[in-house]
Formats: C-alpha cells, sequence, structure tokens
C-alpha cells in the first residue's frame, strides 16, 4: 500500500482530481454515456519509485472514482517508474508509446486507452480544486501535470519532463504535506489571534459591568 | 441493582481528566452530546476545517464495503459515514447506524432523509458495550470518533468482535498521539483553548468541549489500541495514521 505518504494528503488530491473530472462529466453527459460503458473497469496505476499506487474506478452512473486502496479486481494495470510514466505523457502517440514502453500493463489495454481519450477530451477545470487543496504553487503545477498527461501527444513540451519530475520528487513529497501543516498552523494562529481579542473584550465588558454606575 | 453495586463498588473512570464514577459518566457522556447534537456537523467541520472529510473518506476505502454486505456504524452521530455506506452496499445490503444518543439519532434521521439514503437505512438507539445484534452476523463495523467516549472500551470492542461474521472487519477511526512533538504542542493549544471557546461561541456550552479534547487526550496511542483490539479476538490488525498522527485508523478482522 501506499506506506509512506499520509492518506489523508493522497486522499485530499484524489478527491480534488476525482472531483474535476466528474464535474466536466456533468457537463458532458455524451462523455458520462461513453465512461458508463467501462463501468465496473478498475484501473491501478503503480509507480515504484517514488512509491505509490492510485486506483481509477469507472462507476455505473458514468463516474470516476479515485482511490489509493482498493481491493475489487483490477481489470488492467499499468506498472512503471517515474520515467516510464514521463515518457508516455509526452508521447506523440500514446497508443503507441504504451505497447512499446518499459511500462508493464498487466490486463486488457484497451479500457486504459478508452479512459485517457475520454478524459483528454473533456478538458476538465484541473485548477480550481486543485489549487483548493494544495495551495497555489504546488496546486498550479499538479494542474499543469494532469493537463499534460491527458493530452499526451498534443502538448509535449521540452522542459515538461524535467518540470514535472521536479514536481513529484520535490514539490509531490513535500509540498503537500506542507501546505497542509501550514494551513492548519495558520488556522490556530488565526482562531488563537481572534479568542485572545475576544477574551479581552469579554474581560472589558465584564469590567465595565462590574464598575458601578456613577 | 448493578448502578448500585458499582457505585458502592467505587469503580471510576475518566471523564476528560475529572475522574468520575463509571455510571456516572455515561450520563455525563450523554449530556454531553444532548447539548451539542444540533451544531455538531458545523462543529465537526471548524474544529477539523474539513480535513475529518478526507479521514472519513479513507476510512471508507478501507471498508471495501460491497454491494449486498451488512454494516452498522456505531457511535454513528448524525449519519456521515451510514449515508455514504447506504449507496455503497445498495438495495440488497442494509447498513445499521447505531447511537447511544436519541438526539444524535434523530438529528442523524432528519439528515439522511434529506439527502434520499434511507430504504437500507435503520437507526438502532444502543451503548457500544452492549451491541444487540446476533453473533456473527455483520461484515463491517466502522466506529468513528465514537471509542474514545466509550467508558469500557475492551467490553466494547469485545462485544463489536462477536457479532462480526467470520473474515468481517472493524474500522476505528479515532483521535491519536501525534508523531510530531511539535505538532502535539501545538495541538494541545488547540484543543485546550480554542477548542472550548469555540463551543462556548457556537453552542453557549465550553465544558462540552473541553471534554471533547480531554477526552481525546485520554484516547490510547496507536499501539495500545491496536493490542486492545488484539486481546479483543480480532486478527491481522493494523493502523494508518493520518495527519501527522492526530487521527488513525485501525483496522481489525475477525478470525
Ligand atoms: C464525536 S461523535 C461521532 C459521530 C460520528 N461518528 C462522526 O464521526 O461524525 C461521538 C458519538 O458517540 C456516541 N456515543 C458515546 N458513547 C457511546 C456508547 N457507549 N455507545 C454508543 N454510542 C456512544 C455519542 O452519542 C456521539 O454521537
Amino acid at each position: 500500500m501506499n506506506t509512506h505518504h499520509d492518506p489523508a494528503i493522497i486522499t485530499a488530491v484524489l478527491m480534488a482530481a476525482e472531483g474535476a473530472i466528474n464535474r466536466g462529466l456533468e457537463l458532458d453527459p455524451a462523455s458520462a454515456r461513453d465512461l458508463a460503458d467501462l463501468s465496473g473497469t478498475v484501473l491501478a496505476i503503480e509507480c515504484w519509485a517514488p512509491a505509490l499506487e492510485v486506483f481509477a474506478i469507472v462507476e455505473p452512473e458514468g463516474r470516476l472514482h479515485l482511490t489509493p486502496y482498493c481491493e475489487q479486481a483490477c481489470s488492467v494495470r499499468v506498472r512503471g517508474g517515474l520515467n516510464d510514466y514521463l515518457a508516455l505523457t509526452t508521447a506523440e502517440d500514446p497508443a503507441v508509446t504504451l505497447i512499446n514502453s518499459d511500462l508493464e500493463i498487466i490486463g486488457n489495454s484497451a479500457p486504459l486507452i478508452a479512459l485517457q481519450t475520454l478524459v483528454a477530451k473533456m478538458q476538465p477545470d484541473w485548477e480550481a480544486p486543485l489549487v483548493g487543496v494544495l495551495g497555489d504553487v504546488a496546486g498550479h503545477q499538479l494542474a499543469n501535470l494532469l493537463r499534460q498527461i491527458f493530452q499526451w501527444g498534443e502538448a509535449s513540451s521540452k522542459s515538461f519532463r524535467r518540470q514535472l519530475s521536479e514536481f513529484i520528487l520535490e514539490e509531490g513529497r513535500l509540498s503537500p504535506p506542507a501546505a497542509e501543516l501550514e494551513y492548519f498552523y495558520q488556522e490556530i494562529d488565526s482562531l488563537v489571534l481572534k479568542v485572545d481579542r475576544l477574551e479581552s473584550r469579554l474581560k472589558r465588558l465584564a469590567q465595565r459591568l462590574k464598575t458601578p454606575a456613577r | 441493582m448493578t448502578d448500585k453495586t458499582n457505585a458502592a463498588s467505587g469503580e471510576t473512570t475518566d471523564f476528560g481528566f475529572e475522574t468520575v464514577n463509571k455510571n456516572e459518566k455515561e450520563g455525563l457522556v450523554r449530556g454531553v452530546f444532548d447539548s451539542v447534537a444540533n451544531r455538531y456537523d458545523l462543529m465537526n467541520d471548524l474544529m477539523s476545517a474539513g480535513i475529518h472529510r478526507l479521514w472519513k473518506r479513507f476510512t471508507i476505502e478501507l471498508s471495501a464495503v460491497r454491494p449486498g454486505q451488512t454494516v452498522l456504524d456505531i457511535a454513528g452521530g448524525t449519519g456521515d459515514l451510514a449515508a455514504k455506506f447506504s449507496r455503497l452496499v445498495g438495495d440488497n445490503g442494509q447498513v445499521l447506524l447505531a447511537d447511544i444518543n436519541d438526539s444524535m439519532l434523530k438529528v442523524g434521521r432528519d439528515r439522511l432523509l434529506d439527502s434520499g439514503a434511507v430504504g437500507n437505512l435503520h437507526m438502532v438507539q444502543c451503548d457500544a458495550q452492549m451491541l444487540p445484534f446476533p453473533d456473527a452476523s455483520i461484515d463491517c463495523i466502522t466506529i468513528a470518533f465514537g471509542l474514545r467516549n466509550v467508558t469500557d472500551k475492551d467490553m466494547a470492542l469485545r462485544s463489536m468482535e462477536r457479532i462480526l461474521k467470520p473474515g468481517g472487519r472493524l474500522l476505528v477511526l479515532e483521535f491519536s498521539k501525534p508523531v510530531n512533538p511539535i505538532f502535539e504542542k501545538i495541538y494541545d493549544t488547540y484543543s485546550f483553548r480554542v477548542l472550548p471557546l469555540m463551543g462556548q461561541l457556537f453552542n453557549n456550552d465550553a465544558d462540552s468541549y473541553r471534554y471533547l479534547a480531554e477526552s481525546i487526550r485520554k484516547h490510547p496511542d496507536q499501539d495500545t489500541l491496536l493490542g486492545m483490539m488484539e486481546d479483543a479476538g480480532l486478527v491481522n490488525c493494523e493502523y494508518h495514521n493520518m495527519t501527522g498522527g492526530i487521527v488513525a485508523v485501525h483496522r481489525g478482522i475477525k478470525a
């Protein structure tokens, strides 16, 4: 399992990505129907460095469920190192690259290609939900990353690979927990402040009440 | 009768940091939740800035509940988890929402009615220590932020083990011991100073929230709870820390 990462953070990121996709699907009933045809498909994406495993499950209503944990039998499992995935995201023809790459595909690759094509066509708004979860910088980077992954071939900028590996190795590991902690600290800070102010206001009030009217 | 015997024997337990008589605790706990039931969800959201939704979602993933199964959510309060399970088990499955507190269940029922998920859902007012269900009748039990309120946690865990089907699983989502000491310090400030004041602001009930904060501190840490689950007869017990160990989800399987 994803033992090296905080499940709450992975869940947050997956929830945001899932939200973006499903909102896109709501606005695009045709794609939702296409997706519903793949209902029951369980796609496992496994990366060994950094170690991460994510499952995409197609639900009957034509929605996608992303989760770090799944006990259902997988229809197809993709397995590889970060570099193999990077190669895929910058490929001209993803289907060919997928077959020829070092990525190991266990099971039927048809639903995998179908899923990717579908999401690429939808162009979901990754930005807003991810920025909501991860903050501006990391959220924007991951949104960029997802855009590229789902439009592989179309936009294969030279620096993309470098950007991507930087994100996953640096930001991806450090920044989400940091962002979450920072958020938590900020919340506490501002609460403590408010509480302090409130306390002194209450005290002043109490004092005023106690002081006999002249 | 037993009431008197216990009172006479002076058996005590922790109510937050005050040590009280065991029987009194049940009354006190009920009082706390009676007074916060209506505002509970709002408070819950504010207290953990919505992060509790992530904790709950991961707990549901770990349950791996399937259509047709029977799920029991103990100390289910206002029905957060039950609503999700109701969708997962489908028409052929069953979700039991159990809580010791009637007003919590009422709020839960109203909310679940609003969300449209009631066909396969049943409310049961009962005590986690004495679950009124047949042996080996449940596929999955969850208890989220509830075990810390239970007087005799070992008794409750044994009661859960009894009603699980072989291979069935128990998931305990609960505040735990932060793994980072700095974090622990900040968290203490938050829970002892901020929580009660927020309670006062929103509910006029600082005592209830101070009690919540104290009961978090009194709750067994990760490994202690793991040992308690094993003692209750569960196997393959494991836990996952979340958000720096502020919260952990424990899972055990009925042999
Ligand atoms: C903090 S709330 C948790 C509600 C819900 N599970 C959630 O995560 O939002 C704790 C609940 O435990 C219930 N409770 C306390 N002691 C109990 C007991 N001995 N048996 C069953 N429920 C109990 C309270 O009534 C309350 O609804």
